[in-house]
């Protein structure tokens, strides 16, 4: 299956049936240009409002943005700015213990809260009709944290977070392979060097104390970007937004994100090999590619699903179609605003594959569309994926107001939002080989190759299960 | 921008205004000419159409020895026509900006197509291709048993995946096709070839016994005209559809661990059989459900994860495994407690989660818990059914489960009226604290002495 590495985030909860996560399928070519609209507004504290009518359906989303992520994080305290997240659902000055799951559910809204290197989010889509409570919540605890803020909260968010992180990471085959790749593609000290979920060692350390001055150095109007979409009335609701957070003190302590620019290539290829509990062999690679928000970025985006998204990419029609040496092989891009963004390359491999015929065939594909560039079709297919793609992402009130928030957070204009498709559309196929020739090269990348352990050292089961596992 | 002047501190909790009217959409229902169904529901803004397939092919009719066969048929379908290589076929319909997916399961076939409307003709025409005239080639068939030999052991190795393997080998006897995986196993799959696909897709996938759900803004779409000469060409037999089959399950209490040394974290899923969606009890089900473990306020992770910090989150569950005609025989669902605990408190964590239950079954669910339940269960309705997709993968269950188009409509008004006292009855019956079949994926060694410490059941260890 296709990489699904366009956001990586780490979220707070399992999925509630078919409710947690917005599934978006309803944009067209026109409503992703001329069809959507936003205004927007910016109160005395700082608060920067988006509003996006939307009468189709009867809900309203709320999405609020914090402009602090992990990238934020000190060392000793990765992980703080996630673990902060969750402590945002344990009650504020209004709110007692988990009123705020309460509320919000028994209004028949869905919620939930998500951290990355560049941002942390808490969103809730109501029906209309109960959208000034969901901005009342989140008013509460933009204001009154540490009201209620505890050692109870903390240590119990603690033990889930720790939790969350076994069950996403620790205990599944592959899992810490992000972790190892982020660590050697973003090298130490760098802002990026590791990923939101953070260390075990560093969520034991982190203190009440840590969390308090977090929440009162990055929790703040002036730090934030408020998106209302979907069934509203925008005056009701900009007067709703003023009262309830204009009265929150903005404040100026924040601390300006390190510098994440690195240089164009990484200069050298750097290899790690894995052996794990894993059930097959696979290689995964790693790419130093353009930032988010330049136009390089949207060519490398094409070349990358030119070469490894969806069932008629040229690694899936090579490796898994013709040579059959693989499972899967996908490539994606993870766009990065404050730091080169990483093209993520992952092939498990078919049994009795060697991982060198797979490595030269990833190599021979890579450099074809750097010397060849991408055929008029290729172009099509890919730029069709990625508008369709693009435009999901607006196609519901939630995912089209985190769109609004991500691109007022991280490039100062809501607006880009709506024309972000059209600047896919807009690539060509010169400027998507130049990209390929630049950036996906061997000296521009982490590679992680994961070998099984020898089938003996694991165990001496004779269950058929496990000879299938080790003996493929 | 404009400027907003601050104004004051803290307010009373805001009242809702006044709800805005909604509806799970009603399909219009329609037969073609070749015996093929259609359901339909225009979505005004819905740019994206769903459409989904379900193919007659449940598990059931998969021949002796050949599990996994309908996986590989409709994986199949897409990969090479009658027009177009597999290469081509997947270029073609990525063109047009389309996914397709397929699915084989107890209860049917599915393919489920999604493109924007202004390319719906040329992607409805790739799908018609597939169901119409599949090339089913040798090579194409031999890659596909041997991908998915080689996903097997991958599956395996996810604990939630390898749980459920076991709960259903446990669950169900061995002449159940239910006991068995979905895709089949090792050996089984070895022996699919192209000329048992072509037999298999010959014998079950025919229009008469299918049904195709169109979902989206179709204003302006010809959509009869698109049919025509597409899906409505796909011609066959009209035989009647299969014999029902109903199946028992063993749940007398008892634990199994599915033994990996070293694992941080311990799998569990707790489980036994239910009734189906035809069951009146079924609204009193669902909301019961939720209020053990729908989310994290329930009452599961009221304890699990919001007190004691255990898990990410325990989810309660009812998923349909068997559904025929209301007349024919009795359906069945898998009723599910699931979720991962740290292997330390493995022990804990099972003896909290059976209080829970005892305590449900003792003193019953608060009213104040089932008017929360039911305020989300039928609130979220809008939320959950804006995309064409949503929409049209729950006609497509209403039509595998053979159930009624306006059912899930029924079904918020029927929860809307069950009360405190019968779903604490419906969800007490699902689970009762001794006849729950127990697989926990972890570290034997370390898991073991807690878990028979707790009288839960006799303990037994499988290799992982």
């Amino acid at each position: 299956m296709p990489l699904s590495l366009h956001t990586v985030t780490v979220t707070l909860l399992n999925l509630i049936e078919g409710t947690c996560t917005p599934v978006g399928h309803t944009a067209t070519e026109r409503a992703g240009s001329g069809g959507l609209t936003a205004t927007e507004h910016r109160l005395s504290n700082g608060l920067r409002l988006v509003l996006s009518e939307d009468h189709l359906t009867p809900v309203a989303a709320v999405c609020l943005w914090y402009d602090v992520g992990s990238r934020y994080e000190v060392p000793g305290r990765t992980g703080l700015a996630h673990l902060f997240e969750h402590l945002m659902f344990q009650g504020s000055a209004q709110v007692q213990g988990n009123g705020h799951f309460e509320l919000v559910q028994g209004a028949g809204g869905s919620l939930n809260g998500t951290t990355s290197f560049e941002s942390t989010n808490y969103f809730e889509t109501m029906p209309t009709h109960q959208l000034e409570l969901a901005l009342w919540l989140e008013a509460d605890r933009m204001g009154s944290l540490l009201t209620a803020l505890d050692e109870e909260s903390m240590e119990n968010q603690r033990d889930v977070v720790k939790n969350e992180r076994r069950q996403r990471y620790d205990n599944v085959p592959y899992g810490t392979a992000f972790e190892r790749m982020i660590a050697l593609a973003y090298p130490e000290g760098h802002p990026y060097h590791h990923t939101p979920i953070g260390s075990m060692a560093d969520l034991d350390a982190a203190t009440l104390a840590d969390a308090r001055a977090f929440f009162r150095t990055n929790y703040a109007p002036n730090n934030a970007v408020l998106a209302v979409v979907g069934d509203i009335d925008p005056e009701q609701t900009l007067a709703w937004v003023q009262k309830y957070f204009g009265s929150i003190p903005a404040h100026d302590g924040k601390v300006p994100a390190r510098d994440g620019t690195l240089p164009d290539i990484i200069g050298a290829e750097l290899r790690v090999e894995i052996r794990e509990e894993v059930p097959a062999p696979a290689l995964m690679e790693g790419y130093r590619m353009p930032a988010d928000g330049t136009r390089e970025a949207d060519a490398a985006d094409v070349a990358l699903t030119i070469l490894g998204s969806g069932m008629a990419s040229r690694l899936h029609n090579r490796l898994v179609r013709r040579d059959r040496t693989a499972v899967s092989a996908g490539f994606g891009l993870m766009r990065l605003a404050g730091a080169p963004s990483l093209g993520w390359l992952e092939v498990k491999t078919s049994g009795g594959a060697q991982m060198a015929d797979i490595e030269a065939a990833v190599n021979e594909e890579l450099a074809r569309l750097g010397a060849d560039g991408p055929t008029a079709e290729e172009m099509e297919r890919a730029q069709a994926l990625l508008e369709r793609e693009w435009l999901e992402r607006l196609g519901t009130v939630a995912s089209r107001a985190d769109e609004l928030c991500r691109y007022a957070v991280l490039f100062g204009d809501p607006q880009l939002a709506f024309t972000a498709v059209s600047r896919i559309l807009s690539v060509t196929a010169p400027e998507v080989q130049a990209v390929a020739a630049a950036r996906l090269r061997p000296d521009n990348r982490v590679v992680l190759e994961y070998e099984p352990l020898a089938a003996d050292a694991s165990s001496a089961d004779s269950d058929s299960e496990q000879q299938e596992g080790a003996g493929r | 921008m404009t400027d907003v002047d601050v104004t004051m501190d803290f307010y009373p909790q805001p009242a809702a205004s006044e709800a805005r009217p909604w509806a799970f959409p009603a399909p219009e229902r329609a037969t073609l000419a070749s015996g093929l169904t259609v359901l339909r529901c225009h979505r005004p803004g819905q740019q994206v159409v769903a459409v989904e397939v379900c193919l007659s092919t449940p598990l059931d009719a998969e021949p002796e020895g050949l599990d996994g066969i309908a996986a590989i048929m409709v994986d199949a379908l897409s990969e090479g026509t009658s027009e177009h290589t597999a290469e081509e076929f997947a270029a073609e319909l990525e063109r047009c900006g389309a996914t397709l997916g397929s699915h084989a399961d107890y209860l049917g076939g599915r393919l489920s197509l999604e493109v924007p409307v202004s390319r719906l003709p040329r992607a409805v025409g790739l799908l018609a291709e597939a169901l119409r005239g599949p090339a089913f080639s040798d090579s194409e068939v031999e890659r596909l048993v041997s991908n998915r030999l080689d996903r097997i052991p991958l599956e395996n190795a996810s604990p939630g995946r390898r749980a459920a393997k076991q709960l259903s080998h446990e669950l169900f006897p061995e002449s159940s096709r239910m006991s068995r995986p979905r895709q089949g196993t090792e050996e089984t799959v070895k022996r699919i070839d192209a000329a048992g696909v072509r037999a298999f897709y010959q014998a079950h996938a025919r229009p008469a016994a299918a049904t195709a759900v169109v979902v989206g803004d179709l204003t302006g779409v010809d959509l009869d005209g698109v049919l025509a000469g597409t899906l409505g060409a796909w011609t066959g037999d009209t035989a009647g559809p299969l014999p029902a089959v109903t199946t028992s399950a063993d749940d007398t209490g008892r634990v199994v661990i599915v033994d990996r040394p070293g694992s941080v974290q311990t799998q569990l899923l707790i489980g036994r059989t239910g009734p189906d969606r035809h069951d009146p009890v079924w609204p009193a089900l669902v909301i019961g459900t939720y209020c053990l473990g729908g989310t994290l306020t329930s009452r599961l992770d009221r304890v699990l994860r919001e007190e004691k910090g255990y898990t990410y989150g325990v989810r309660a569950s009812q998923q349909v495994l068997q559904s025929p005609d209301l007349a024919r025989a009795a359906g069945a669902s898998l009723l599910a407690i699931s979720g991962s605990v740290d292997t330390e408190s493995t022990g804990p964590a099972l003896g909290d989660l059976w209080a829970v239950l005892r305590t449900l079954a003792a003193g019953g669910l608060t009213g104040a818990e089932r008017d929360v339940a039911v305020q989300n269960l039928v609130g979220v309705a809008p939320l959950r059914y804006e995309t064409a997709a949503s929409v049209a993968g729950t006609l497509a269950d209403q039509v595998e489960q053979h159930l009624a188009d306006d059912y899930q409509g029924e079904l918020y008004a029927r929860l809307a009226q069950t009360g405190t006292d019968a779903a604490t009855a419906a969800v007490v019956a699902a689970f009762p604290e001794n006849r729950l079949l127990t697989i926990l994926v972890g570290d034997a060694a370390q898991i073991q002495a807690p878990v028979e410490a707790l009288n839960i059941g006799p303990v037994t260890v499988v290799p992982g």
